[in-house]
């Protein structure tokens, strides 16, 4: 029964995912695109919470559906794209793409299938501990991840100030 | 839920793959350099994916791909920030995100 509703949630989940990131990537209205990209970012996070780790859940809303997606939808909203509806391509260039992302999926899914993964035994498939996480994220021997962190810490630190001094120039005239 | 978890390993990983696959095609097909983004975003988020899988089937016992899980979406905030703040100077100067139309060092 249980393993009924988990295959379930598990399709359902994936099939929600799929179908909204092909509306992302097609659809005219950049606006939308967003929306159906926030959508993705809510599927991705239930995925995450049927693969157990509740914590990268938990992160996967907070920055990405609760920053990210909103710092997008300011972008479109600055620029005024959302009002404009986007021009498609040239349909060669569509099947060129369809082609090469095409093939790509295809050539990785094959080599995926045939690949055979030891898969860890059932009982010992636990649900990831956020304090083991950040017990490794202070962990500065071997094998921890403390300075990675430090510099993550840094790189964000200079794509705010980074951000900030690019969107802050004036327009050429407007300096004058 | 381990053992339906295990046996739908490869799914897991066509399933992250397509989403990739996804993100490619809109990068190459969008002329809006906020839709190239929005399709670079599926495609990291994609990658993230690939990770938390590996690290709860393959190797449930350590922490490493949620790290690099956690990594990826601090990258990509990172990344949102600053590709916004060129978005918003570059349409101050050109009013227009159109990215077929940006060939001013194109060698004519």
């Amino acid at each position: 029964m249980i393993q009924t509703i988990s295959n379930l949630l598990f399709y359902l989940f994936a099939l929600i995912t799929l179908f909204f990131a092909v509306v992302a990537v097609t659809s005219t209205r950049i606006l939308r695109a967003a929306v159906a990209l926030m959508m993705v970012l809510l599927g991705t996070s239930a995925l995450y919470v049927i693969l157990g780790a509740h914590f990268i859940a938990g992160i996967q809303v907070l920055v990405y559906v609760g920053g990210i997606v909103v710092l997008l939808v300011f972008a479109i909203m600055l620029t005024q794209t959302n009002e404009l509806i986007e021009l498609p391509c040239s349909t060669g260039r569509r099947i060129a793409a369809l082609i090469g992302s095409g093939f790509f999926g295809l050539i990785t899914c094959s080599v995926l299938l045939a690949e055979h993964f030891k898969v860890a035994t059932p009982e010992k498939i636990v649900a990831a501990d956020a304090a083991e996480l950040g017990r490794s994220f202070l962990n500065y021997g071997p094998g921890g991840y403390a300075i990675p962190f430090e510099i993550i810490s840094l790189l964000l630190l200079a794509a705010i100030i980074g951000g900030i001094v690019i969107a802050n120039k004036l327009h050429p005239e407007e300096a004058k | 839920m381990g053992t339906i978890l295990a046996s739908r390993f490869q799914e897991w990983l066509v399933l992250s793959t397509l989403l990739f696959s996804v993100g490619m095609y809109g990068v190459l097909t969008r002329r809006n350099a906020v839709g190239i983004l929005i399709s670079l975003e599926l495609a990291l988020n994609a990658a993230a994916l690939n990770f938390v899988v590996f690290n709860s089937l393959i190797a449930p016992s350590k922490v490493d791909g949620s790290v690099m899980a956690i990594f990826i979406i601090a990258v990509a905030a990172a990344e949102v920030v600053v590709a916004m703040a060129i978005f918003v100077s570059l349409y101050r100067h050109r009013r227009s995100l159109d990215v077929t139309g940006m060939n001013a060092l194109k060698d004519r």
